[in-house]
């Protein structure tokens, strides 16, 4: 199969529905109609013209005067039909003017075809109920489906990943550390049936659990140590992150977790935890400039509030109700301020937001409590007077459209039609339990899928921020359902659901890429193949790290700021607070380390951190020159490499001419979990001859002094072979395998 | 592994000329994309150089941002009724509708104290603080009917460099980048250079990518010491080691390469050769060593220092050397009154920072034969008020309706005056610019429809003038 034919053969058959040949509306006419039609005849009443809508299947057979726009049946009757072809420029659809293409003979085909087999409309997909296809128990519920849409291609799974690699996979997802060569070791010599879901097991119940995947969840927050804008100053949320960490520890049902986090305050005898998990919407930018009306900023905080819970939990655009009607989705702007009514009765002060004390541990189940780290840890409470909330004219503060009148909180229609609405005045104790109500269509699907990507590179949905109407259908309809519904069945339980997907042949198989796969699939789209993963920024230091052996596993508590270049306040308006972290301390895991938005840690942003101004459900992952300046220049990783060389020297202690070999196999399996290859082996170990020649050779006694750390000079290993550990350490560090998970 | 590369090259770049990397996948998967300007990515190589899709006037563009708003009525807009009305109370009908950050509304009119004179052929007036801009008013479009919608510094910085006022659109240098690509191989196509007292107000997420792929965002160089963070390589490990060191980790990706195949693999070692020829590159750029002490005095740069004037000579070297986007920011034209903004001394130091070395940047790019292809930008966020404003001293408030910035070079007219204000300066009377109309006419000088460049992200197609923006055909050479 060819490029194109392949592209086409993914854009035409995985639709919704697999197998027909029969026009369906949401695979074949949506895409169309919401490309070329919808920006001036879709749901935007104020952009629509000529008061022709074409989203609905009443507003498009609508008799516009003696005709319709479409006559189902009836293609020649049909005056949509007329418009795509119509030699007059003037009447010409889309029209010339409007730059957008015209259709082609393809897509005029299909309408056609469409309308003459009655012109069905579709709800979009992503609206409908969740479903629970049938499926054979007997077989893992993923690679049930999985499998069987990779036989309908001819194609099949890869073998299952060699155990090195699978333990090294494992730790990276679930834990973000690296196993030790004791436990890859054990792991390798089990030849048991159990050993994979024992360590499976094993791993969810690591307290590192909630600190990988609170990460992910942190994303989505926002969070960050600084309040943004210009002059960004320093804030405390860390009790927030410390929450967030403990409650995934707990396996704290996602429905729980969410409406804590939304309306905890609002609970009834809420108790400390309770509101201080609501400091997921406190997240949000406070501007300290002069001269601006802080009420422009509260009106911005609030529709952050709505944006981020419609991404995080909806995986909709709901932002772009702000201004006008959304173009392409039912979200009318009414319905957005209906939205922004929950939020919008925050009590606020100079867009700060009430606090409540909280000391060190006090949130994450510690035994020890630090008292003297305390953090006042900004809340949500609604005040005694609700405010006003009218819809924003244009999303403009100072445009509050009052002929419309003032709106109650209310919730998007589209998403839950059948859902009754509940009498008198809602809360957001009522959006949060809105938004996991198990009718609800979108949570528990945006969540899977988010869950899904995090292990696979991408979503089932490729476009896990929009499952909208211009988002991307599902690539595996079924399969998304179908954990759909398992995730709400097992009680939201998210250990559940890492336990379901890590335990599939479909997770489990090889990430080698064959040349067959690679031409029948490029993308991965069907998954005969894991992917290879770049590491999050954080993980990457975590990963050097465990390697070298300098991690400290303390969790939450304040932020770290480990050394960091001078400098690095050069491009902002001030100058931050960096007292450089001393003692181990210095060596905890990334996610510590303390996030100023306007100037982050210089390894986050190399490594594709967002600023979290906004919400993050995806971060990008780029593979640029400034990644590779960082992981070979920065005095950081220089020290974890050093640890690195370190540990290879006192665990094999000798001779440094008869233990180099076994020194460099060490070295490389504390960092990549597995022994290297012959090829591998050789280029290490020439590496490391050539640089202790050079070394002595050129007499450079105060290089290789400043290439290795106290530790190493006082081992008995000579200058030129430490500082060729060092520089052997330093390599493997820097191996695309190194911040791979494969 | 020749097999594998070859395929796995072909599969991705070749057969139909559409790079399938984890940047293009977005669209082409996404349900298909409408606009036509959407750049060919090579997902090994994101920066490599792009055809633009139309015919183009400027290949790159030095943006030189006086961060805080200058004063267009000390610099550019001689207003003889503003001083003879000064100290009354502005005319109501003028106050309507807008909007300020501080005035509280009984403030006064303010002449300007400074002396202003007709320059060039194109009789541009300029005010007694800018001796060396008078004397290039005849290679430059002046805009003096510039106009934005948002009045303080943060959001208007970002509006004027994404068209949106909030955090997280693509900057206008990504944009270009996007598109284009850069010439350099060894140098990032997209930077930034930062002088004057104080970083800009917003930060980086003004050079921010956005939600374009983070190799498009904008990489500050810093003035002293290492323009790149972790530039050189650790104490000990000269240059010739670490050829050995590149080589050694080349090898070893290569190998994994074998055994694995995953192209993204290429990539890395594509990236850590061009991390290797930076190492050099980067310091031969900033070291201005060899430039002649006649450029230098042109400037009025000295070695070493962290001006203005010496990043203006960067921007240039930068643009020599294949960089397509050059930002240089300067602070701080934010003159309130309070301390350290007063419209007297203050002012007058940070016009003696800049002038000199904007009027030079043009006179050298020209003699060079680089202005023909470069864009040059000049200006602030936003203009300055009538009124005065009362703190320390009487100083300006922010001012959108109203304000001036220039271009020059690639497809702009020379010597022109473009747009006319009122006799106070308050309102535009003609050849009105708003922001959007700046970015539609700058991406049509490099090459783009400003419709059709877009990045569909969150289901939309986004681009940088959003849903708005006219190219000023008028000051087109």
């Amino acid at each position: 199969m060819n490029f194109l034919r392949f592209l086409s053969f993914l854009l035409l058959t995985e639709g919704y529905l697999l197998g027909s040949d029969k026009i369906l509306f949401n695979r074949d006419i949506r895409p169309i109609l919401s490309d070329h039609c919808f920006s001036c005849h879709g749901p935007d009443k104020r952009a629509r013209k000529a008061d022709l809508r074409l989203d609905t299947y009443e507003g498009a057979i609508r008799d516009l005067g003696g005709y319709s726009a479409i006559v189902p049946g009836d293609p020649e009757k049909s005056e949509l039909l007329l418009r795509t072809i119509h030699s007059d420029p003037e009447e010409l659809m889309p029209p010339p003017k409007s730059k957008i293409p015209k259709l082609d003979s393809e897509k005029i085909r299909l309408l056609n075809q469409w309308i003459k087999e009655g012109a069905k409309y579709q709800r979009h997909w992503a609206f409908t109920p969740i479903t629970d296809p049938k499926r054979n128990n007997k077989e893992h519920l993923i690679d049930h489906f999985i499998s069987k849409r990779l036989k309908k291609e001819g194609m099949a799974l890869s073998e299952r990943a060699d155990p090195y690699t699978l333990i090294r996979r494992l730790y990276l997802d679930l834990t973000g550390l690296l196993p030790s060569p004791e436990e890859v070791s054990a792991f390798v010599n089990d030849p048991s049936e159990k050993a994979y879901g024992n360590l499976v097991d094993d791993l969810l119940k690591s307290p590192h659990y909630g600190e990988r995947w609170g990460r992910h969840w942190l994303d989505q927050a926002r969070y960050a140590d600084s309040h943004g804008y210009t002059s960004d100053s320093e804030r405390q949320m860390w009790p927030y992150r410390d929450w967030v960490i403990d409650a995934l520890n707990k396996d704290m049902s996602f429905d729980q977790f969410t409406i804590e986090q939304i309306a905890g305050d609002l609970l009834p005898d809420a108790t400390k935890s309770q509101i201080a998990a609501t400091a997921f919407h406190r997240n949000t930018l406070i501007s300290q400039e002069g001269g601006s009306d802080p009420e422009q900023f509260r009106v911005e905080a609030t529709m952050d509030r709505v944006n981020t819970t419609g991404a995080v939990w909806l995986g909709l655009s709901v932002g772009c109700a702000q201004c006008h009607d959304h173009k392409f989705d039912p979200i009318s702007q009414r319905e957005y301020y209906e939205m922004y009514a929950f939020f919008n009765s925050a009590e606020d002060k100079n867009n700060t937001g009430p606090t409540i004390p909280v000391i060190e541990g006090e949130l994450i189940n510690s035994p020890e409590k630090n008292e003297k780290n305390k953090a006042n840890l900004m809340v949500m409470r609604d005040m005694k007077d609700p405010r006003e909330t009218f819809l924003l004219a244009r999303g403009d503060f100072t445009t509050p459209d009052k002929k419309t009148g003032q709106l109650n909180p209310g919730f998007i229609s589209a998403i839950t039609p059948d859902l009754e609405q509940k009498e008198g005045k809602r809360s957001r104790l009522d959006l949060a339990k809105w938004l996991v109500n198990p009718k609800n269509p979108l949570t528990s699907r945006v969540t899977v899928n988010r869950t899904w990507m995090r292990y696979f590179g991408k979503g089932i949905v490729e476009t896990e921020e929009d499952f909208g109407t211009r988002g991307t259908l599902p690539s595996h309809p079924d399969l998304l359902e179908s954990m759909s519904s398992y995730f709400i069945d097992s009680g939201w339980s998210m250990k559940k659901l890492h336990k379901l997907i890590v335990t599939s042949k479909t997770y489990t198989q090889s990430s080698k890429v064959s040349p067959q796969s690679l031409k029948a699939d490029p993308g991965n789209y069907l998954l005969s193949r894991q992917s290879r993963i770049r590491l999050d920024a954080e993980i990457i230091r975590d990963a050097a790290l465990s390697a070298s052996g300098l991690l400290s596993r303390k969790i939450g508590g304040p932020g770290i700021r480990p050394p960091q270049p001078s400098g690095i306040y050069a491009f902002t308006q001030n100058k931050k607070k960096w007292n450089t972290t001393t003692g181990p301390d210095r060596y905890r895991r990334g996610m510590y380390i303390v996030f100023f938005r306007s100037a982050p840690y210089p390894l986050f942003g190399t490594f594709d951190v967002p600023d979290f101004q906004t919400t993050c459900t995806r971060r990008a992952r780029s593979n640029t020159p400034l990644q590779a300046l960082n992981i070979s220049n920065d005095p950081a990783f220089m020290e974890f490499a050093q640890g690195l060389a370190l540990r290879a020297i006192q665990t094999i202690p000798g001779e440094a001419e008869t233990t180099l070999d076994e020194r460099i196999r060490l070295a490389f399996k504390l960092a990549l979990s597995r022994s290297p290859n012959d090829r591998e082996f050789e280029t290490l170990k020439n590496y490391a001859i050539e640089f202790a020649k050079d070394i002595s050779a050129k007499g450079d006694g105060e290089d290789a002094k400043s290439l290795i750390n106290e530790a190493i000079a006082k081992s008995a290993i000579s200058l030129d072979q430490g500082a060729a550990l060092v520089a052997v350490s330093r390599a493997i560090l820097n191996t695309d395998n190194f911040i791979t998970r494969e | 592994m020749n097999y594998l590369k070859e395929q796995t090259r072909k599969q991705f770049f070749g057969n139909c000329g559409v790079g399938l990397g984890t940047l293009a996948l977005n669209q082409l998967l996404g349900t298909y994309s409408q606009a036509k300007h959407i750049p060919k990515i090579d997902p090994s190589n994101p920066m490599s150089s792009r055809k633009a899709p139309l015919k183009a006037k400027a290949k790159n563009v030095i943006y030189l941002f006086m961060a805080g708003a200058p004063s267009q009525l000390e610099l550019f807009e001689h207003k003889p009724k503003l001083n003879e009305l000064n100290g009354k109370a502005p005319p109501p009908s003028l106050l309507e509708g807008r909007r300020f950050a501080f005035l509280k509304g009984n403030e006064k009119l303010l002449g300007s104290t400074r002396k202003f004179q007709r320059h060039g052929q194109c009789g541009m007036t300029i005010g007694e603080t800018m001796p060396h801009m008078s004397k290039i008013v005849d290679e430059v479009t002046w805009l003096r009917g510039m106009t934005t919608d948002v009045f303080n510094h943060g959001p208007a910085k970002l509006f004027m460099n994404t068209g949106f006022q909030a955090p997280g659109r693509p900057s206008m240098g990504s944009w270009v980048t996007y598109g284009l690509g850069s010439e350099s191989s060894d140098l990032p196509g997209f930077v930034v250079l930062q002088s004057g007292p104080r970083g800009p107000r917003a930060g980086n997420s003004l050079w921010a990518s956005g939600f374009l792929p983070t190799s498009f965002q904008g990489v500050p160089f810093r003035g002293k010491g290492d323009p790149i963070l972790y530039l050189k390589s650790p104490e000990g490990m000269r240059r010739d080691r670490e050829r050995t060191f590149y080589d050694a980790v080349r090898d070893l990706n290569k190998i994994r390469l074998d055994d694995v195949g995953d192209p993204e693999i290429l990539t890395r070692i594509n990236s850590y050769e061009m991390a290797y020829q930076m190492q050099s590159s980067a310091p031969e750029l900033m070291d201005l060593s060899n430039e002649s002490e006649k450029t230098m005095e042109l400037y009025g740069a000295k070695k070493g220092d962290a001006s203005f004037a010496n990043n203006c000579i960067l921007a240039r070297r930068l643009i020599e050397r294949g960089t397509r986007f050059v930002q240089l920011y300067h602070s701080n034209w934010d003159s309130h009154g309070g301390p350290g903004e007063t419209l007297d001394k203050d002012f007058e130091k940070v016009c003696n920072d800049v002038d000199q070395a904007s009027a030079a940047l043009i006179l050298d790019l020209k003699q060079r034969g680089l202005l023909e292809d470069t864009l040059v930008v000049w200006g602030g966020e936003f203009g300055r008020t009538p009124m005065g404003e009362s703190r320390k001293t009487t100083g300006r408030d922010h001012h959108i309706d109203a304000f001036t910035m220039w271009m020059a070079g690639a497809g702009i007219k020379k010597g022109y005056i473009h747009g006319k204000t009122d006799e106070l300066g308050f309102g535009i009377i003609d050849g009105k610019v708003h922001v959007h109309d700046l970015h539609a006419t700058i991406l049509h000088l490099l090459g783009f429809d400003h419709e059709q460049l877009t990045y569909r992200f969150q289901g939309r197609e986004f681009r940088l003038t959003d849903v708005h923006g006219n190219i000023v055909k008028e000051i087109l050479a």
